[in-house]
């Protein structure tokens, strides 16, 4: 089997499995709420993963909250931060190219009669800063929402600049970040990132599903989306899962050693296939700059989930957002905004790798383009 | 006392000597049909059908809200017209207002809005003292003591209160609506040509509602068409199944059969010839699995494909009768079919059957025999034909 479909999940890594087993055992697996013994005991446990967490993302730990998946960090601040500061503004400046999960949560917003300036977003994937300044210039902004690495296409968002940007024109204006495609696969270091709140995702590091981060710098205020026990100091309540957030911090360790390596070895592979694939005709919609372990490739000649489904048969699994249907095209939202044309973008495969995938695995993926070039392709 | 469902056949009671073998058949439907329903007694008196529990305490016969799937289960089936859950009970006309009450009660807990109502009685015991319009007059004027909201109106009521007395006493309030037809078996099976669309699971439907088993066939385009268009067209046949009964899905592996017709054949002749050797494929499964008949979900001129010239030159390539019982439905009175079966949810799931790629921008609306002579000079439509049938996998689709 080739898995080049790591940035829609990853598979768990053996040390998360036994990390797993480890935190189910009886005597670790208490309430951390409950008074007694146990469950401090249990409390002193999650407070650990807690700080370890923090200490490697570069947060403090009363700066990170578990919560379930990446979506709810998003509408935990996205929503929350609104709530929260009704005075901060009435607009909020975005992209287009962002996860669902930001954009549903703006739509929200937007619902609630907050208006949201999208910025124009180049054929590199970055936000245009003209555009920047323009609806910064507006005035009234309380927050902005950007991704670090685009989930569909890698693209890099220039951070700094654009913060650098926000902070002069609009100092007040609150940062969101989606840190979820970049974790492991680049440096992230929250001090020095400077966004205000950023969002994480177990599952895309090898670790189980159900299990995010949030992180909110100490000063910013918003309000819980879950409330109840008050568990994760109100902001997040129901009991906390030390297996959970174990899992995530496990997770967390091993992909925070050889991130260069693990780039290195990446890099190599994506340019192989940048080659070989475009020698062949395909058209790279992935930016030149773009992480290398995402790389959206047009096939020609073959809608995107005909290639996916000729993939399959080879065991190869890649990704698409576009779906071949005869009623109504879907064509991948983000591809389009950047300018890609339809038709082009009707065709894009997304291929993204871990750091575990190989050159062979690469080496085999062409061989078996070839081979789908010459049975399948109609016309 | 117990409840007991009366189902009441249609159609099957306007047979003549041949009646007994229908009633036979659905007998024996209902029984494999509510065999997960505990063990009933099933029998039959003049154009009814009784279903009793052998156990008094089934829990799917205890109220109008427990007895809903059974209810639905028996609708299901093919020669009942409608079904209503029962109150048998021996005893006098006391016992028969005891149970009105308490059946009406349940009957208005669940549809608040019911105001009015009337009373109906049938007495085929001559030995019980009262007539049946004193019957009605008593009972109507006791339902109205106890539910004062109520009122009586003889036409068109809300609900309709009635009281049989048999050899034992019946009450029963409001009958769900079945689909009438005639029992599935009691006529020779035919193949449906089902696709992932809304229309051939309809015929399927309306085929086996005149007593005709199934077996259906797919012609899947794999890596042209997903897995999730396969599982699409294997759930509708599980819905069609709900009603025709179990059958088996063939499903043709068409791929390298839609390559070779798309290379050799033009393209605006591309969906007559490609459904000429859906049919022969289909009509060499039917003969294979015993169906007498072909089944398609064909409208008169709904897409190219359905013009009478397409029909006729696609018609020509078997001898077996093809059945279309959309020919003269408009698409509304198809999906309103649909949407009654519970299939139009699933047939409009975003899987397509057919890749766009294969389908011509300006096909032959009109196309002439000498066009299709032409379409096939170049194709070996026995060897597609043949291979269609040995790359067949054969699925069993069980109703449950």
């Amino acid at each position: 089997m080739i898995y080049f479909d790591n940035s829609a999940t990853t598979f768990v890594s053996d040390k998360v499995r036994a990390k797993i087993r480890e935190l189910m055992e009886d005597e670790v697996s208490a309430n951390p709420g409950a008074l007694h013994r146990l469950g401090n005991h249990a409390m002193d446990l999650y407070e650990g993963i807690r700080k370890e967490t923090a200490d490697i993302l570069g947060a403090k730990p009363d700066e990170i909250f578990f919560t379930s998946c990446a979506t709810e960090s998003a509408n935990t601040a996205i929503k929350g931060y609104m709530s929260r500061n009704k005075r901060a503004g009435k607009a909020v400046i975005s992209t287009r190219t962002e996860h669902k999960a930001t954009l549903e949560s703006l739509e929200y917003l937007a619902s609630n009669g907050y208006e949201i300036r999208y910025l124009k977003t180049g054929l590199d994937g970055k936000p245009v800063m003209e555009s920047l300044e323009e609806e910064l210039g507006k005035g009234d902004v309380a927050l902005a929402c950007f991704t670090l690495v685009n989930n569909e296409t890698g693209a890099i968002m220039p951070y700094e600049l654009v913060f650098k940007t926000i902070r002069t024109l609009s100092p007040t204006t609150v940062i969101y970040l989606d840190c979820v495609q970049a974790l492991g696969k680049m440096p992230v270091n929250l001090a020095s990132i400077g966004a205000d709140m950023c969002s994480f995702s177990g599952h895309k590091i090898h670790s189980v599903k159900g299990n995010g981060i949030l992180y909110v710098k100490k000063g910013v205020r918003i309000d819980p989306l879950i409330v109840g026990g008050g568990q994760q100091d109100g902001m997040r309540s129901g009991t906390q899962s030390a297996v959970l957030a174990g899992a995530f911090l496990e997770a967390l360790k091993e992909v925070s050693e050889g991130i260069e390596e693990g780039l290195s070895n990446v890099s190599k592979i994506n340019s192989y296939l940048r080659k070989e694939l475009t020698a062949r005709g395909a058209v790279i919609l992935s930016p030149d700059d773009a992480l290398p372990y995402v790389l959206n490739v047009s096939f020609k000649g073959f809608e995107s989930e005909t290639m996916l489904h000729c993939l399959e048969i080879y065991d190869i699994y890649v990704s698409t957002v576009s779906a071949c249907s005869a009623k109504s095209k879907k064509v991948s939202y983000v591809l389009l905004e950047m300018g890609v044309d339809r038709k082009t973008a009707a065709n894009a495969v997304r291929l993204s790798f871990s750091r575990y995938n190989t050159m062979d695995e690469a080496e085999e993926f062409i061989k078996r383009v070839d081979e789908i070039y010459d049975q399948f392709l109609v016309k | 006392m117990a409840n007991v469902l009366l189902a009441r056949m249609g159609e099957i009671t306007l047979k003549g000597l041949n009646r007994g073998s229908f009633e036979i058949q659905l007998k024996s439907n209902l029984k494999y049909r509510l065999k997960r329903f505990g063990n009933l007694k099933i029998y039959q008196s003049q154009s009814r059908i009784w279903i009793e529990p052998k156990e008094e305490e089934n829990p799917n016969f205890q109220s109008l809200a427990q007895a809903e799937d059974i209810m639905k289960a028996v609708c299901q089936v093919f020669g009942i017209v409608s079904v209503s859950l029962a109150r048998k009970f021996e005893g006098d006309f006391e016992s028969i207002k005891e149970n009105a009450v308490e059946f009406v009660r349940e009957l208005l807990e669940r549809n608040p809005d019911y105001k009015t109502f009337k009373v109906e009685s049938k007495r085929g015991n001559k030995t019980f003292p009262m007539t049946s319009p004193v019957i009605c007059d008593e009972l109507g004027g006791h339902l109205l003591d106890t539910f004062p909201e109520l009122t009586v109106k003889v036409k068109n009521p809300d609900f309709i209160v009635n009281v049989e007395i048999r050899e034992s006493n019946y009450v029963y309030v409001g009958k769900m609506m079945a689909h009438r037809g005639l029992p599935v078996g009691t006529c020779a099976r035919g193949m449906l040509l089902l696709s992932g669309g809304i229309d051939s699971p309809v015929a399927g439907f309306m085929m086996a509602s005149r007593g005709m088993p199934l077996d259906a066939v797919y012609f899947h385009s794999h890596p042209y068409t997903s897995d999730m268009a396969k599982q699409k067209v294997i759930d509708l046949a599980k819905i069609v199944s709900g009603y025709s009964g179990r059958m088996t899905l063939h499903v043709v592996n068409f791929t390298q059969i839609q390559l070779d017709l798309y290379k050799h054949s033009p393209q605006d002749m591309l969906t007559v010839t490609m459904r000429r050797v859906m049919l022969q494929i289909a009509e060499r499964l039917a003969q294979k699995y015993d169906c007498k008949c072909l089944i398609t979900g064909e409208s008169l001129g709904q897409v190219a494909s359905q013009t009478m010239e397409a029909i006729a030159a696609t018609n020509e390539v078997v001898k077996m009768p093809i059945l279309r019982p959309l020919i003269g439905l408009d698409k509304q009175a198809t999906c309103d079919i649909s949407r009654d079966i519970g299939a139009f949810e699933t047939s409009i799931l975003p899987y397509e059957d057919c890749c766009t790629v294969f389908v011509a921008k300006h096909p032959k609306t009109h196309p002439h025999p000498e066009d299709i002579i032409e379409a096939e000079k170049d194709l070996d439509i026995e060897s597609l034909v043949e291979a269609g049938v040995l790359g067949t996998e054969d699925i069993v689709i069980d109703p449950f």
